[in-house]
């Protein structure tokens, strides 16, 4: 019997500074094994989690940035916010961390091909909308106008610049702060605040986001009036979990599991959830 | 199905507890869950020193033995609630080495679970019922000599713990629509329910189908090893849906109580076409706080029934 609680040890090949508090880890499966078995090329699904831990501090679930394609490694962006996320920022290259997964459903793909996507998210919330900007890309003619609005407190707060930088030649970049320094070149103000600036044609357009529940409250407040509707809006959500497989109910959000269900659902599936 | 004399039981119980680590359950505060689903276990020891990770081993083949009907039939549901979507390694590693004998003085007409099942029908006689293959080679194995019984005879029926809500999951929809509803229809009753429970989480330790847990990892004094331990959880407990930033999806004990009924009556019934509650009588039993679950799946199927009519009588 296969025991599905167990992970593979994985070497983390590199490590890179996001912020103050956050850390990006390049991670190879050790004896190269990759992870994930492959479908249509692809090792995940933008959108999928892993868990990732260490040996005596526990696991914790983290959205998957890098490039689905990519066989070699993966790519997981660590916040410092309790002990497993502490152990980790204690790690460096050449250490060791366990991985689980891929889990979950990833981002529907398919029907957003052929679609005009808008992007949203905030702070640590841009992982797994990295890897899908890195999907997009991978496959742009077979998308319409794709408008990535990223925010955060301060630009010290936003994360991945280097990719950033490099995702501007492909497709629509807006970034954001509440507060901004002298130097800001950017926009100031909420993510929700910078979506009257973007012109769609509702009729062919979703929205993927993952960030915190106001967030995704204040933007389908005001995505709903532009006529797209809560099936054609994406969240990936954040939850507590334990196991990954939808048993131990850590991560339950009215009938769904975020683990097994989602991570990524359309805003009609959840709205009327009782929590 | 056998006829027994007790000297016959002594002695397969005897030979049971010869061949077999053998563990009475029958007077047990906790549910039988415990011996497939530890309270805590060790799950991975990792070595520092070389990187090995190991699974501790399986335990001996097991006898439990005094499983009323309501704890086999939770036993049956729960290899349901491990099944799925995968087999979950360590329950089943514990529950295939398991033989289950049942001991009950009540009537069933099909039975809930387990392998064997004992029905006392008098002082010196019960009814030996083999459920399983394996019930039947064990039986065979440790009572060659025993002739298979015609005609059943009648058992004497006991009084059934919690009768009204037995009758009440019968309907496993009804609970499913009525404590959906009652979170918005019957705010009161949570409202009045979250100043009396105390959050405690016991009615989810002695429940033979609760299933949360946790996983935790902790590491040797010496430094040379770590090890990952999944422990039983509740999600009636503070910390059970807060993230590690710090916010809480289920804040106050309004959420993660109401979270234990819709978990059993709601999700169960959506995922396993029942709800998730055997009627065994040991929340009710153990509560600190007294609360009745029994009267409170009455009250909210009651509301529910008489704002259901309202609402046909205003169509």
């Amino acid at each position: 019997m296969k025991n599905i609680y167990e992970p593979v040890t994985a070497e983390i090949v590199k490590v890179e500074r996001q912020s103050k508090d956050v850390l990006l880890f390049r991670l190879r499966s050790k004896g190269g094994v990759p992870f994930g078995t492959p479908k249509r090329g692809m090792h995940f699904t933008p959108g999928q989690f892993m868990l990732a831990g260490v040996w005596g501090y526990g696991e914790a679930p983290f959205g998957i940035a890098s490039d689905p394609y990519e066989t070699e490694y993966i790519e997981l962006v660590v916040r410092r916010v309790g002990d497993v996320t502490g152990a980790m920022h204690l790690l460096e290259k050449g250490d060791t961390m366990t991985l689980r997964g891929p889990y979950g459903n990833g981002y529907p793909l398919e029907f957003f091909k052929g679609s005009d996507v808008i992007l949203i998210t905030g702070g640590s919330g841009i992982p797994p909308i990295a890897s899908l900007i890195r999907y997009i890309i991978h496959n742009r003619k077979d998308f319409g106008m794709v408008h990535l609005v990223y925010g955060a407190k301060t630009s010290a707060g936003l994360l991945m610049k280097r990719e950033i930088s490099k995702w501007k030649r492909k497709i629509d970049v807006t970034l954001t702060v509440d507060g901004p320094e002298c130097d800001w070149k950017g926009k100031c103000g909420f993510v929700s605040d910078c979506l009257t600036d973007i012109k769609v044609n509702p009729a062919n357009t979703v929205v993927a986001m993952c960030g915190p529940g106001p967030m995704v409250d204040s933007i389908e407040q005001l995505v709903n009036p532009m006529g797209i509707s809560d099936r054609k809006i994406f969240i990936s959500m954040e939850r507590r979990m334990q196991c990954g497989v939808g048993r131990c109910q850590h991560c339950v959000t009215g009938r769904k599991y975020v683990c097994t269900d989602g991570p990524v659902f359309n805003l009609d599936e959840i709205d009327r959830n009782w929590d | 199905m056998w006829c027994i004399k007790t000297s016959e039981k002594e002695k397969l119980l005897t030979a049971l507890k010869g061949a077999y680590d053998f563990r009475d359950v029958s007077s047990s505060d906790l549910p039988p869950k415990k011996l497939f689903f530890p309270e805590r276990e060790i799950t991975f020891t990792h070595l520092v020193k070389d990187g090995s990770v190991t699974t501790p081993p399986p335990p001996r083949k097991f006898v439990l033995y005094g499983l009323s009907l309501r704890d086999l039939e939770a036993i049956t549901c729960l290899d349901e609630i491990m099944s799925a979507p995968e087999k979950d390694y360590y329950y089943f590693r514990r529950r295939r080495r398991a033989l289950l004998i049942g001991v009950t003085g009540e009537a069933f007409d099909v039975p809930p679970g387990g392998d064997i099942i004992i029905s006392s029908i008098d002082a010196d006689t019960s009814k030996l019922l083999s459920v399983t293959e394996k019930g039947e080679r064990a039986i065979k194995k440790h009572l060659p000599r025993l002739k298979k019984s015609k005609s059943p005879q009648a058992v004497p029926v006991k009084n059934d713990t919690m009768p009204d809500l037995r009758n009440l999951l019968m309907d496993a929809e009804l609970l499913k629509v009525a404590v959906e509803w009652s979170w918005h229809g019957y705010k009161k009753l949570w409202e009045k329910l979250s100043r009396e429970c105390l959050g405690c989480g016991i009615c989810t330790y002695v429940c033979p189908l609760c299933h949360c847990f946790a996983a935790e990892d902790s590491v040797a004094l010496s430094g040379d090893e770590a090890v990952r331990c999944r422990r039983w959880d509740a999600c009636t407990l503070p910390v059970f849906a807060r993230l590690g930033g710090g916010e809480d999806m289920h804040p106050g004990l309004r959420e993660r109580y109401y979270n234990w009924f819709y978990h059993k009556f709601v999700r169960g019934y959506l995922e396993f076409g029942r709800s998730e509650c055997v009627a065994c009588g040991r929340c009710q039993r153990d509560c600190p706080a007294r609360i009745d679950i029994e009267a409170v799946l009455l009250d909210i199927v009651s509301a529910y029934s008489k704002s259901a009519q309202r609402r046909r009588r205003y169509r």
